[in-house]
């Protein structure tokens, strides 16, 4: 049994708070409103505070400060700062580059910073290529210092921000004793802390990446998160083809022939940064992502193309997944490309 | 110890007393010299000896750390639970200390940073300049008259680096567009009104009863001068900046709208501050209701000034009247008729606004810590100093009794 007990006269309650363009929400047991409240205000004054440190919306975030100096010069950093960074390049070199916070300018070049998408010229796409690989980023850990190697490069936390916002504002929740608690990051990151009365933990649904196409699968999460990475944020259709905001930095473009990719790990900072990895690597490389991850499980939905004809089905790829997967419902996927605007 | 510092002693155990209900972690009387420090020099790495790494001393420390050259050396508090916050921050154990004249006592110490309660304030700083280093010490740099010209005092004796919390002189935009203001852009400056309302209690939560004064300070008479002081000295700091001078008077008011909770200061406060030549300050902040939320402006006689902590944006007067020589045209071509709206005159009191351009504006706390460690490393008075500090000081000290009283004070000159 557990340590925690949960009061019987406990209820649940949601709050909910905008941060990082998107909606958090903090479902919660307490005895009362003020009390959920209570617990609620410092952990969404955690997530604003990651929002300064690391949004490359604000000119005054730390990570805006590492943008525009780092190629001048070393730039001394604090180590919470240090440390996240430390994070997103050890995903870097664990994916072989599929995951990389340095497509700042890509994104920009594709006109997703700001805006929802569109197809760049050959030469801005050209020029981005010595702005973009987190090979051109240095950390030295007893300087404490960033540095740039080449000019252009811009750092964008997208792939993995929320996740890290996750988890420093669940670490408030466990100061506060919070016995069972689920936070949502719009969605796209989750993180479930202890469970319901009663329950064995919290339910999470996977929808198919078909709006109509109902839950693929259902898992039950007790301490641990889960993470999300799809083209439904942002996206455009150009020459016939969709592309999303999931950049391939090997590439420059958008990916494609993806539908979804979601991870589970107990960290939310690994959990967001896995799901994206596995969005943008190869096939033959995305079980090497969880090796020697016994905790992490990842159910990953591809696209792929049928006949000579633009036929497409979907097929989904689980590795350790803890639950079962209804193939059925990803078969709405085949010839609704068009409608569903993955 | 002289029997006014004796004195002194006394009076801050007993409020201290009453602030923690432990009366031996509190009221620090003037400590003994300590030992000098050692000098620094111009590329060494700065020893940081941090009193009250609380919610705003976090957030120095924080920025501390992104100053290259810079060791978070010791810490010092009486409230055991931030020493670990702190190490996990730095990243390290830092050396703590409950006593802050222990840690004045270490050599390897070159400079001390002072977040704690305002009331603090001037013992710490002037025990730290004694021992020989620089200081950058939270607004208010004094709570009561006397702590304001003791710590002026203790700069002018000492000569040590002294730079007040006043980050806002850091923010780039700020400095631009008070510069301008300077320069006549918008007239002649007769009017600062700032704002800062928020919606939101301004209470913090106290782990238990006991601790209740210790983490909510700001709320209690006692303590501290409220929101005019907490909020409006920042504001203050900028019409003393733009108006090159210390106000001489001050008129509040203030009362408790919403929060019936059981603190002595208002939720909501307003003061009128009068400078030389009929110049005026207003300040208000409301805590339930965060329309306007935190910005100050301008006015001139010849345009307006909006300033947020974010930007700054320039507001010019179009609908002057001008009288100038005619063409005599008019008499042989005659005037021509059609339509009277002109776009740039539907708002004449404001006009079309323009953003200043100044560049990308890094955290002003940021700013602020790497000028003050430049400054201590190259023995130089920063920008914002002691009379910057005991500008807004004096203000807020003198406005408490204003404040509660509803009547207008006069503010010493004791230090000009
Ligand atoms: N410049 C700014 O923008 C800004 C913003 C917020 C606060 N402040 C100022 O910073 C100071 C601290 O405010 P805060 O909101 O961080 O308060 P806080 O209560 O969060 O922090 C104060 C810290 O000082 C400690 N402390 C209390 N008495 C002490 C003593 N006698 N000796 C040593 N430590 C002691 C407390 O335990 C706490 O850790 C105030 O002067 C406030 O006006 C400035």
């Amino acid at each position: 049994m557990d340590t925690i007990t949960l009061n019987p006269a406990a209820q649940l309650y949601r709050t909910t708070h905008p941060a990082m363009g998107t909606e958090y929400s903090l479902y919660l047991y307490a005895p009362s409103r003020e009390q959920a409240a209570a617990i609620a205000r410092p952990v969404f004054e955690e997530v604003d505070r990651i929002d300064g440190l690391l949004s490359n919306y604000r000119p005054g975030s730390e990570l805006s400060r590492i943008n525009r100096e780092a190629f001048q010069h070393d730039v001394t950093t604090d180590p919470e700062t240090f440390y996240f960074l430390v994070t997103c390049m050890a995903w870097s070199e664990r994916s072989r580059g599929a995951f990389d916070i340095s497509v700042g300018k890509l994104m920009k070049v594709w006109k997703f910073f700001g805006a929802s998408g569109a197809f760049p010229s050959p030469e801005e796409l050209a020029a981005a290529r010595a702005d973009v690989g987190w090979e051109k980023i240095r950390l030295d850990r007893g300087q404490r210092t960033v540095r740039f190697l080449a000019a252009g490069i811009e750092l964008d936390p997208g792939g993995v921000g929320k996740g890290y916002a996750v988890d420093r504002a669940v670490r408030i929740l466990r100061a506060k004793q919070a016995p069972a608690a689920l936070l949502s990051a719009g969605s796209s990151t989750i993180y479930a802390l202890g469970a319901p009365p009663g329950e064995a933990g919290w339910k999470v649904r996977v929808p198919s990446p078909h709006p109509e196409g109902g839950t693929i699968s259902t898992v039950i999460l007790r301490d641990t998160s889960l993470s999300t990475a799809n083209l439904s944020e942002k996206n455009f259709v150009h020459d016939g083809h969709f592309y999303g905001a999931i950049m391939d930095p090997r590439t420059l473009r958008p990916v494609e022939g993806m539908a979804q990719a979601t991870a589970i790990s107990p960290s939310a900072t690994d959990s967001d940064a896995l799901s994206n990895a596995l969005f943008v690597s190869r096939p033959e490389d995305r079980a090497l992502l969880l090796d020697g991850r016994q905790q992490d499980c990842a159910l990953v939905v591809r696209e792929k193309q049928c006949g000579q004809e633009k036929q497409f089905a979907a097929e989904y790829e689980a590795i350790r997944w803890p639950a079962e997967v209804a193939n059925g419902q990803l078969a709405a996927l085949a010839n609704a490309k068009e409608k569903v605007k993955l | 110890m002289n029997r006014r510092s004796l004195l002194q002693g006394l009076s801050f155990s007993m409020l201290a007393a009453k602030l923690s209900g432990a009366s031996s972690l509190y009221g620090q009387a003037e400590g003994p010299q300590a030992a000098p420090s050692r000098r620094i020099a111009a590329n060494d790495r700065v020893n940081i000896g941090f009193i009250g790494p609380g919610s705003r001393g976090q957030e120095l420390l924080r920025q501390l750390l992104r100053t290259p050259g810079v060791e978070i050396a010791a810490q010092c508090d009486v409230y055991e639970p931030r020493f670990a916050e702190v190490n996990e921050m730095v990243g390290k154990k830092v050396p703590a200390h409950k006593d802050y004249r222990e840690m004045l006592q270490r050599k390897d110490i070159d400079a001390i940073f002072i977040a704690t309660p305002p009331v603090f304030h001037a013992t710490y700083a002037i025990a730290a300049m004694k021992s020989g280093r620089p200081v950058y010490c939270e607004k208010t740099i004094g709570f009561t008259q006397e702590d304001c010209a003791n710590v002026v005092d203790a700069v002018r004796k000492t000569g040590q680096i002294f730079q007040v919390g006043h980050q806002m002189r850091y923010a780039s935009w700020i400095v631009e567009s008070v510069n301008r203001v300077h320069k006549g852009d918008i007239g002649e400056p007769t009017h600062v009104y700032g704002y800062w309302h928020r919606n939101d209690n301004w209470r913090r939560e106290a782990p238990n009863p006991s601790l209740e004064h210790l983490m909510n300070w700001r709320l209690y008479r006692e303590s501290s001068g409220g929101l005019l002081e907490e909020l409006g000295s920042h504001h203050i700091d900028i019409a003393n900046w733009v108006f090159g001078e210390y106000p001489q008077t001050i008129l509040g008011a203030s009362s408790i709208a919403v929060y019936h909770d059981g603190r002595t200061v208002g939720d909501n406060v307003q003061a009128v501050l009068g400078y030389s030549k009929g110049r005026r300050m207003f300040f208000s902040s409301i805590t339930d209701n965060g329309l306007m939320a935190d910005q100050i402006w301008i006015y001139g006689t010849e345009g307006s000034l909006q300033i947020t902590l974010e930007d700054a944006t320039f507001y010019k007067q179009t609908s002057k009247t001008i009288t100038e020589a005619s063409h005599s045209d008019v008499v042989q071509e005659g005037v021509e008729t059609g339509a009277s709206f002109n776009a740039d005159s539907a708002m004449p009191y404001r006009g079309p606004g323009y953003r200043l351009q100044a560049k990308p504006g890094e955290d002003a706390t940021r700013t602020a810590c790497g000028s003050f460690v430049e400054c201590a490393r190259n023995k130089r008075q920063p920008f914002a100093n002691v009379d910057v500090g005991f500008g807004s000081a004096i203000a807020c000290s003198t406005g408490r009794q204003a404040v509660y009283e509803e009547r207008a004070m006069k503010i010493p000159a004791i230090h000009v």
